[in-house]
């Protein structure tokens, strides 16, 4: 690996241990530029390019088969599932039961291939990025480390905090979110591959953040998104409100950091926490608005329970949670064969393994018995269809 | 407890491996490996022709254009270069088709063989 350190002045010495801890107290670490910035192809607009053309044209090839995969070829896999269930006497339109559903269709050639070229590009696609990173481990973690410590934003880290359940490799990501150290690298660039390649500058969070609804009182002056994973959303919220305070927090501490640094390098005063969704250790009464992006999918029905007795106790009278996933409870339809399928391989293969748990969470119900006004508009869908707000 | 990388503080965890690798989608773990290749094989031919096409822009910077790549006439010797070099990718991409099928089947008569 060549020219790493190209654009910024390259200073002695790796940041140490303690640089890393970074507290809400006190004055914070200083604003400063990163010292080992690691950029070796600049970068265009927002996103730093990947270190070698051939990885970032294999990354752009990966999408363009993906978009094939999602787009035609799942097309094709739920015709033919159609086509097989018909032939089994079943009606492809209605709803069916899981087991049945996997028994009827578990010969199906072209669900089977669908499936397969879904979840193997995507093992592709992470060894790709594990490879780079790992392969020039000294000049990543050395970038990584000199940024825990240095502003606009806070960085907190808190190890050994991590639960079982958040342990998963979740969408076969190697390590998952906790136990790689490049989680959050492999992360940012992995997803661009998620978001059929429509996301390179964060074009998805910024329309997110645009929709977060603000407390009646119009009162905004701390914002906490939980699940910040490699910070997008939290950075896009900091973007909008410059005025208020607004910290991200993540289970994974390797995501933090990476969120960190790139806030940092970004310019933005967005702050991190490694903690967990349902234990913040922020304040009583701290924040006006509470948000969080495709968190709940990807945790226990008891961890999403807690979340919101959580996101009780943090909201200010008044403030609000605005949860954004992909189905809320309210969407607890009983789905067709190729849908019960199509679950089957998100939770079971592709490793969200807490999907089924988060379908089974009634969110305005449960919502509500935590103290919440709940307000559900139209048919649910990924945002806009619920806002929590803690009684005034 | 965090885990560390030599002197390095990682804050990294222990994890819960994914078990994907160990299952066929196919019906024959093989097969899956030989799409698997496809997948790979797709995105390594576009490596390459991005690479071409970044050069291609560079060249034509430099008066190299497009055009004359189009036009250009290989020499004799340069003709019977390729014709060998695109023999030798020919048998190694489909020498394979060529194969006598055998009756000897692997997995199931290797004890009467």
């Amino acid at each position: 690996m060549s020219n790493h350190f190209n654009r910024r002045t390259v200073m002695g010495g790796a940041a140490g241990l303690a640089s890393a801890i970074a507290t809400m107290s006190g004055s914070g670490p200083a604003t400063a530029k990163l010292t080992k910035d690691v950029q070796q192809r600049g970068q265009v607009g927002r996103l730093e390019r990947l270190p070698t053309l051939d990885l970032e044209a294999n990354d752009e090839m990966l999408t363009s088969i993906r978009i094939f995969i999602n787009g035609e070829l799942s097309q094709a896999a739920a015709k033919s599932a159609a086509m097989t269930l018909k032939a089994k006497g079943l009606d492809p339109s209605k709803p069916m039961a899981r087991e049945a559903a996997l028994e009827a269709l578990k010969d199906d050639p072209i669900v089977a291939v669908r499936n397969h070229s879904w979840q193997h590009l995507q093992m592709l696609m992470w060894d790709n990025l594990k490879r780079e990173f790992h392969g020039n481990y000294d000049a990543y973690m050395s970038e990584m480390e000199a940024a825990d410590n240095v502003g606009p934003g806070k960085l907190e880290l808190n190890p050994g905090i991590e639960p079982e359940y958040t342990k998963h490799e979740i969408h076969m990501q190697p390590g998952g979110y906790t136990g790689d150290a490049f989680a959050g690298h492999i992360y940012h660039y992995g997803t661009n591959n998620f978001y059929n390649g429509n996301n390179y500058q964060d074009e998805r969070h910024a329309g997110l953040a645009a929709r977060v609804p603000v407390p009646n009182d119009g009162k905004v002056r701390r914002i906490l998104e939980i699940g910040c994973s490699c910070g997008q959303l939290t950075v896009a919220l900091k973007q909008r409100f410059p005025d208020a305070e607004v910290w991200g927090v993540d289970i994974g501490a390797p995501m933090v950091r990476y969120a960190h640094m790139r806030a940092n390098d970004l310019g933005v005063a967005a702050n991190f926490r490694h903690a967990l969704a349902e234990d913040t250790k922020f304040p009583d009464n701290h924040f006006d608005i509470l948000t969080s992006n495709i968190l709940h999918h990807e945790v226990t029905r008891a961890g999403t329970l807690a979340i919101f007795k959580e996101a009780q106790r943090i909201l200010r009278p008044g403030g609000l949670y605005y949860p954004m996933d992909f189905y809320t409870a309210e969407r607890q339809i009983m789905k067709n064969g190729y849908g019960q399928v199509r679950d089957w391989m998100t939770s079971r293969w592709n490793h969200e393994r807490w999907l089924y748990e988060y379908q089974s969470v009634d969110f305005p119900k449960e919502m509500t018995a935590a103290g919440f006004d709940v307000i559900a508009k139209g048919m649910p869908g990924y945002v806009d269809n619920l806002v929590a707000y803690k009684k005034a | 407890m965090a885990e560390t990388k030599g002197k390095r503080q990682e804050y990294t965890t222990d994890f819960i491996k994914a078990d994907i690798g160990n299952v066929s989608f196919l019906g024959n773990v093989h097969i899956d490996n030989i799409m698997t290749a496809l997948i790979a094989m797709g995105a390594e031919i576009w490596t390459d022709r991005r690479r071409i096409r970044v050069l291609e822009s560079l060249l034509e910077k430099k008066g190299v254009t497009r055009d004359m790549v189009e036009q250009y006439v290989p020499t004799a010797e340069e003709e019977a270069t390729w014709k060998k070099e695109r023999e030798v990718l020919v048998d190694r991409m489909y020498g394979q088709f060529a194969r006598q099928g055998s009756e000897f089947n692997i997995s199931s008569d290797w004890k009467n063989k």
